[in-house]
């Protein structure tokens, strides 16, 4: 089962996490368009990092699963020790697609995905967690 | 640093996307492109993606700008090629780049740019030829 | 040993049965959006039943990709068999016109009736640049206008065509 690690140091980590997603979400037999979701809110929430996180840095895990009931599915997780949210809330709430600062972009990427989990510690980092199944 | 090669057809650009741009490849397109619109005054500018199989928040609100900073300069903008799975992710991301036009592919991109020039010229508003 | 492959064979049966369902409900996808080419440049996709989002999202795929097959450039919508139009149902219609415009096709809603017409603008929705039609008749005419083409009657012969022969 993929189990891929990959660091977040600068911008071209923004373009290897997103393509390596896209890869093992094709390899696990998601369709063009999933794969575009996949890869597009990896795009999203590792720019994140890279934007307002310390020093620009984190980490990428990608993760292959599987349901219950044997379904296929993809797990990314994105993490930091950067701000923080202060308001995850806040961020998650429509029209927080625009504007600058952590939390940019979530909507969006939780739209694209079947299942999301924000945990931000302000201060201390934020962890996100996004989850896909095969239909 | 990937740069996006911007040729020049008639009074037309052409800037065709060849890979997955990183951040600072689609900023330089933005600022490649404004540059040539000021040397070339070119009446339109057609932006090719058909290869791109992605395209996120920063990479649309760019082709909106691309396009915003076109028309400051009397251009026309015309974005081809946009995938399905790509388009699909724009709207679910609520992005619906109303600002650019857009054509199937390169062929109707150049009959569309040059309906948009035309109009422009009827307006009065398009670059003197 | 027997554990470990009673294993396997359960992952392998669950791997079989979760691919065929799969695979089921492509087909039944497929057949639940039927895009038809009425004209070179003009699509058709009569909606029947509910849309929920799943069937919007397999809806969007497929007419996309026949948009890029056939190179059409107006998409008629046809709503007159979705039978509650709301907020949600709406929103998916919305998204449709959204992302076959990326495509550069313009969508063109035929079937709208008044009352539903009216619960939209009262919902709210932002409808600017969404173009409806009452029937698709009168849908099929606003698309070959765009297209510079227009439908007339067959001139009648002014001289007996016998006649003319001599």
């Amino acid at each position: 089962m993929r189990n891929d690690e990959l660091p977040i140091a600068g911008e071209d980590d923004i373009v290897r996490s997103r393509q390596r997603a896209r890869d093992v979400a094709r390899e696990l037999g998601f369709g063009m368009v999933d794969q575009s979701r996949i890869a597009t809110a990896v795009s999203e929430l590792t720019r994140n990092v890279v934007r307002y996180a310390t020093d620009g840095r984190g980490e990428v895990l990608i993760r292959e699963l599987r349901s219950p009931l044997g379904q296929p599915g993809l797990e990314i997780v994105v993490q930091d020790s950067g701000p923080g949210i202060a308001s995850v809330d806040e961020a998650m709430r429509e029209g927080f697609t625009s504007g600058a600062g952590m939390g940019m972009g979530l909507p969006g990427t939780r739209r694209l995905m079947d299942e999301m989990e924000i945990d931000s510690v302000p201060g201390r980092g934020t962890t996100v967690t996004i989850r896909k199944w095969r239909r | 640093m990937a740069r996006v090669p911007i040729l020049r057809v008639r009074d037309l650009l052409v800037a065709t996307v060849q890979e997955d741009l990183r951040d600072s490849d689609a900023q330089a397109l933005e600022v490649d492109l404004g540059l040539a619109l000021e040397r070339t005054e070119a009446a339109g500018v057609i932006i090719d993606v058909s290869v791109v199989e992605m395209v996120d928040s920063f990479l649309g609100r760019l082709l909106n700008d691309m396009a915003a900073q076109a028309k400051l300069l009397g251009a026309q903008t015309v974005v081809v090629g946009i995938q399905p799975a790509v388009a699909i992710t724009l709207v679910e991301l609520g992005l619906e780049l109303r600002g650019i036009r857009t054509a199937l592919d390169i062929d109707r991109g150049f009959t569309l740019v040059r309906q948009l020039i035309r109009q422009e010229r009827l307006r009065g508003t398009a670059r003197a030829q | 040993m027997t554990e470990m492959r009673n294993r396997e064979q359960f992952t392998a049966d669950n791997d079989q049965r979760a691919e065929m369902i799969a695979q089921q409900r492509r087909t039944i996808s497929e057949m639940e959006t039927p895009v038809i080419q009425v004209w070179p440049g003009i699509l058709a996709l009569p909606i029947v039943g509910s849309v929920d989002t799943m069937r919007a999202q397999q809806m969007n795929e497929t007419l996309l990709d026949r948009i890029v097959a056939t190179g059409s450039e107006i998409v008629l919508l046809d709503v007159t068999g979705v039978p509650v139009i709301d907020t949600s149902v709406s929103k998916h219609l919305l998204e449709t016109v959204a992302a076959a415009r990326l495509l550069g096709a313009e969508v063109l809603i035929v079937g709208l009736s008044t009352r539903t017409a009216l619960t939209l603008v009262q919902l709210g929705l932002d409808l600017t640049g969404v173009t409806t039609r009452a029937t698709m008749a009168k849908g099929l005419e606003l698309a070959f206008g765009r297209l510079g083409l227009e439908v007339v009657p067959r001139r009648r012969l002014s001289v007996d065509p016998e006649a003319a022969e001599l």
